[in-house]
């Protein structure tokens, strides 16, 4: 045994920039509000993807924010 | 009914568009201090409220209860949910407003951990599939949602058949003599204890002026069930000052 957990490097980013865990039974009662079709999760940018709708719906603090007029448009 | 392009802000008639963001100025301002403030301004009275809407209610204690409720997002109704219902039952709180789930997520923390969840949205676009929850509560909100009948319309949509509304909304007091001691409480106390509380009189008299331009109890309940709800229902309470509406999906 050894107690040399493993600390955060000096380079690494802050704990906060470590995105909050969002609820994964909250994935699955999710749908884009606009089409009501299904949401892909992005983990790496917090986001909530609708293909149909050409939306990525931002996640903030955990919290997804399913507002069309918050969401970043898809090419 | 409002025309196709206006509705109401307090007092004034703005154009449709502009009223949520107006809605949502009114909320960030207010939003750490807004339970503080509904103690203030109704002496107590809005956890009576608020606890008779979830009596009514009655969530199920040993099954599995899927609850929606919109426009909470201090999570005051929830947590009221949570501690009448079962070990297996969920809350999920929808509202516009980030500072308002921002204070609700800081609150649910160990006590109810998972059993609520936040999300942000818009009451007439809900993000949730059909037939999704077994009831959906609204307090004091639906007042302030522009489009009333989109909003209905998708509460109907998300509940499951057999699921049921409710909602709590301010109305104008029916008892003689009672309205016009509550004309001068509201446009004289609750401006200032709001000024006083939040520094922000304009906010609170924009919710004063919003509770009269609110449709009479019956012509809501008459929008309730043209959303397709059933055995629609309303009851005073307090001297009218609040109404409990109730449908169901049949």
């Amino acid at each position: 045994m050894t107690d040399e957990t493993p600390m955060p490097s000096e380079n690494a980013p802050p704990a906060a920039a470590e995105p909050l865990a969002i609820d994964p039974k909250l994935l699955e009662i999710l749908v884009c509000p606009l089409t009501k079709g299904p949401l892909e999760y992005d983990k790496a940018a917090q986001e909530l993807v609708s293909r149909q709708a050409k939306l990525a719906y931002p996640i903030r603090d955990g919290i997804p924010i399913m507002l069309p007029e918050e969401a970043r448009p898809l090419g | 009914m409002v025309d196709e392009t206006t509705t109401h802000f307090g007092e004034r008639t703005i154009p449709l568009e502009e009223k949520q963001g107006l809605v949502d100025d009114v909320f960030r301002s207010v939003a750490r201090r807004y339970d503080l403030m509904n103690d203030l301004m109704s002496a107590g009275l809005h956890r009576a409220w608020k606890d008779a809407m979830v009596v009514s209610l009655r969530p199920a204690r040993t099954r599995p209860f899927a609850h929606l409720d919109v426009a909470g997002g201090t999570g005051d109704v929830a947590f009221r949910v949570l501690d009448e219902a079962g070990p297996a039952a969920r809350v999920t709180v929808l509202d516009i407003n980030p500072e308002m789930l921002a204070v609700g997520r800081d609150r649910a923390g160990a006590r109810y951990g998972s059993r609520a969840t936040f999300v942000d949205g818009n009451a007439e676009v809900l993000p949730f599939p059909d037939k999704s929850f077994d009831a959906y509560t609204i307090a004091f909100g639906i007042r302030n949602v522009p489009r009333i009948e989109a909003a209905l319309a998708e509460a109907h949509r998300v509940l499951k058949t057999g699921g049921r509304f409710l909602c709590l909304e301010f109305s104008m007091p029916d008892i003689p003599g009672f309205d016009r001691i509550y004309d001068a409480y509201s446009f004289n106390v609750i401006p200032r204890i709001g000024k006083a509380v939040t520094g922000d009189a304009e906010s609170y008299r924009y919710l004063v002026e919003s509770i009269r331009r609110f449709p009479t109890p019956g012509v809501f309940a008459d929008m309730i069930e043209e959303a397709g709800f059933r055995r629609v229902s309303h009851r005073p309470m307090t001297g009218g000052i609040v109404r409990l509406h109730s449908g169901w999906k049949i």
